[in-house]
């Protein structure tokens, strides 16, 4: 047997996928690993490379395809190895397929189309090759191009007739998109955890910063003081969009595809209300040909983690801006830190700069799969073996995102000391000073006009709203008493903040009981 | 007044307009700035100056006034700058009437809490109606120097009105202002989207009323699979429309909450009470947190997503009907009156509406990576980046809703050719599953079954026949299993009803299906 393990190692670091299992996976040494494309340019040299890299070849005969009833040629190497997916699917979908599998065999048996003996025999063989994947001795054959294919295959080479009733009334156009199914099913959950830990954690990081005043931006200048709370808590409500918009595309994914068979369904005596049932799907999707055709619901999950990613690039934005000497708002540890390999002064916030980095990635994989299912007519077609890829990325992606995010939050500082002595500058009390002048009974529109004014005549003193005496300010407007000190200066200026939603201490202390309540937060912590 | 506004001017300003009006009538813009290629004055600052220059020619008639917001200003706005970043000229014939219905909700809100009198309420909404009355009459004149959308209608209100005009904005800032106004759009685009959809699906099922009993090739890898009822095929895609309006319901209720109130970013003093602009706009409630309100435009790329969903489904109609009414497939025949004509080959009569359908795709897809793209790594709050989400969203839409009408239309004058269909059916053994089907019947393992049956595929291509013009003896050499009774389950017909599985596409199954439909689609199936 192929059982070389320093090439199966290798391959398996060349996958970018993790394995929910630590075992590692091995690969037979049919075909070469890297780049297909070389071997379609430079078919010789590739067909040179492909004999001597694969050396144990002659260990293994190489056998007949399952479909291969009508072939009298068996397939070209190139082609087996450009339109193999066992490489980069059988990690992550094998589970599935099994649990697919064993589903169609217990309905299969109790609508007598199998006997309960070849089901026993198909289950616990089933049973065996997952326990071999588990433990890293299954050996996956790329000419035995997919999943199904090779899990279905090494069933035969076990138990023999009984296995090959298995493929009775399925394709394996309905069975990948079951496993497909059945896979995002779980990622959505956990993609949905993490969201709800980076949730907790900046509700946390709200909790241990009570009372910070930061000033609030609009184009990046200084625009109104508010409390890093709010702000921190905007990022939660955007979250809890995010999860929405997953939890809705879990629901409308739920259906299943099995027992669609190749596109038109079977005129054997299936029950897909059983396999339904037992897979935890909702019903059966109500059309085969949609069934086996569509990828929607990929589209959808992969657009949900797209909004999600710009979401989280925003925070990467503003924390790796808040991180920089200029701002010197944040601090973070050492711990979610690196250096520089020439400066030593050097230490950057790269997990942040690499969550707003990954979120290209994560759009990338939207791309690839709306531009890979336009124009395709309907059913199965060989192109959507290329949505594994992306999903696969995609998911991996936002899940690493979330993650870091979480772990940066649980370690950064806000340097109170350097953002309360940088509040005065900027004029963030300016919008305060109109309101109160509208108070007064001027019309907002002179008001932002008058204060407009005095903010000139700052700019000409080189001081601050608060700095200019009552002489001035009459000087612009007659209306100013003394009582407009009240409003002046930011703690003055957060605390005027009344309305719903708003940075007033009181709004922000609703809205963060509201989340602790809605995550379980003991708020005492 | 610029009243003059050279009609053409008018008139090659709103063609270069790329959405459409809901209302007829054309909208004026003022003649400050010129409407073409911003990117050329940038390129080519001195031309691009003089050409201002010249094509003002009515500049002197309307004096240049300072910015609402001039009051810290010494100077004025570049002429180039102000033309660059102004937004009234492609946002406000979309956003005004949501504009003028936000203003007077906040209006009604302000006198309620006592922040402006009830008579200044009323000043207020009255000069708002006599606007929207300009506008809708083509009267009203878009000054480019005034910004944008909220900006020219608050001006004109000052003009109007005088002081009590100058209370409107009171606890509001543009950057909740903004936010409401797409989001109310969005709201009504939606419900515009979803009755396009239903209008789709409904043709749909009504070609396939008109279709009864035809059976297609059904092909995976675009290589004849299994024999399907055109019906089956058809209410595919009604399937897949479903989906595409689940996602824009799901969309609209989660956009459905005000930002109004959460002023510049952080909220106000005013005594405000955001409950109540809130419900009069007919929101579910208030957003929670003024900081996200003003920040975030989620909304927006969630309903691009799914109107780029919707565009890769109807992309695959497109391609599929384009496909089918080529000579070689001739399984369709559109209408005249959905077709084109060549300017050179007279013979030519091409699927065209079809043709854009799967085209308008790209055009969808691309508005929503510049959102994508737009959106990606900006801080928080409102950025002036977001003026440029509105024209990729007004373009999604109108794509969007001009490719379910499209399709509609087209839907209603294809006819299938059932002559020349029926008569390639014989090729390209669609039965050969349903041989399969039998054999596992008779007990063989459905792998083993697959290869006999892949071997009489092989014996047909040699002898130049099909599976049903095998002799009892041929298939027999090939397996002893096979009885007469096989004959049941050759040939397409047989192949067809033979499906019987929920979802599949025998008749009993498809029948069950189009009654689903005509039920949900309130179409009688007498019709």
């Amino acid at each position: 047997m192929a059982s070389s393990t320093s090439a199966g190692a290798a391959f398996s670091r060349s996958l970018r996928l993790r394995s929910p299992f630590l075992n590692p996976i091995k690969f037979s040494q049919f075909g070469f690993f890297r780049s297909k494309s070389l071997p379609l340019i430079l078919p010789c040299l590739a067909l040179d490379a492909s004999v001597t890299s694969v050396s144990a070849k002659g260990e293994m005969e190489k056998e007949n395809k399952l479909w291969g009833g009508r072939f009298e040629e068996g397939v070209h190497e190139s082609v087996e190895r450009f339109t193999e997916s066992v490489s980069f699917e059988a990690e992550e979908l094998w589970v599935h397929d099994i649990r697919g599998s064993i589903a169609h065999a217990n309905m299969l048996a109790a609508q007598g189309l199998i006997t309960e003996g070849d089901r026993d025999l198909i289950i616990e063989g089933l049973g065996k090759i997952k326990t071999k994947i588990e433990t890293g001795e299954f050996v996956w054959r790329k000419d035995r191009e997919d999943v199904h294919m090779n899990i279905e295959a090494a069933l035969t080479d076990m138990i023999g007739e009984p296995a090959k009733k298995l493929h009775t009334a399925r394709s394996r156009n309905d069975q990948v998109v079951t496993d497909i199914r059945l896979w995002c099913r779980d990622a959505i959950d956990r993609i949905l955890i993490r969201i709800k830990q980076l949730q907790a954690q900046l509700v946390l990081l709200a909790l241990r910063n009570d009372g910070l005043i930061v000033p609030g931006y609009t184009h990046l200048q200084r625009a109104q003081p508010v409390l890093l709370q709010h702000l921190l808590l905007s990022y939660v409500e955007q979250l809890e969009r995010d999860a929405g918009r997953l939890i809705n595309c879990r629901e409308r994914l739920n259906f299943s595809p099995l027992g669609a068979c190749a596109l038109a369904g079977t005129g054997l005596p299936i029950e897909r209300f059983m396999t339904s049932q037992e897979l935890a799907f909702t019903a059966p999707l109500r059309n085969s040909i949609d069934a086996v055709s569509d990828r929607d619901f990929l589209l959808e999950l992969i657009s949900a983690n797209s909004i999600t990613a710009v979401h989280l690039s925003r925070i990467g934005e503003e924390w790796v801006l808040w991180a920089s000497e200029e701002f010197g708002f944040i601090i973070p540890s050492d711990s979610v830190s690196t250096g520089s390999s020439i400066m030593p002064q050097k230490k950057n916030p790269d997990p942040m700069e690499l969550v707003r980095g990954k979120s290209a990635r994560v759009i990338g994989d939207l791309i690839s799969l709306l531009v890979l299912c336009k124009g395709l007519p309907s059913a199965y077609n060989r192109d959507l073996q290329e949505d594994k890829e992306p999903l696969f990325d995609s998911v991996k992606a936002i899940i690493g995102m979330l993650e870091v995010t979480s772990v940066f939050a649980a370690n950064i500082t806000f340097n109170g000391e350097r953002i309360r002595s940088s509040l005065p500058a900027g004029y963030l009390d300016a919008t305060t000073l109109a309101d109160y002048l509208v108070k007064k009974g001027m019309p907002f529109r002179t008001s932002h006009d008058v204060v407009g004014r005095a903010v000139a005549l700052c700019i000409a003193k080189k001081c601050q709203l608060s700095d200019l005496s009552l002489d001035d300010l009459r000087g612009i407007n007659s209306i100013f008493e003394k009582d407009v000190y009240d409003f002046l200066g930011v703690e003055n200026a957060v605390n005027k903040f009344t309305s719903y939603g708003s940075t007033g201490s009181g709004e922000v202390q609703k809205q963060l009981q509201f989340w602790c309540s809605k995550l379980d937060i003991t708020s005492a912590e």
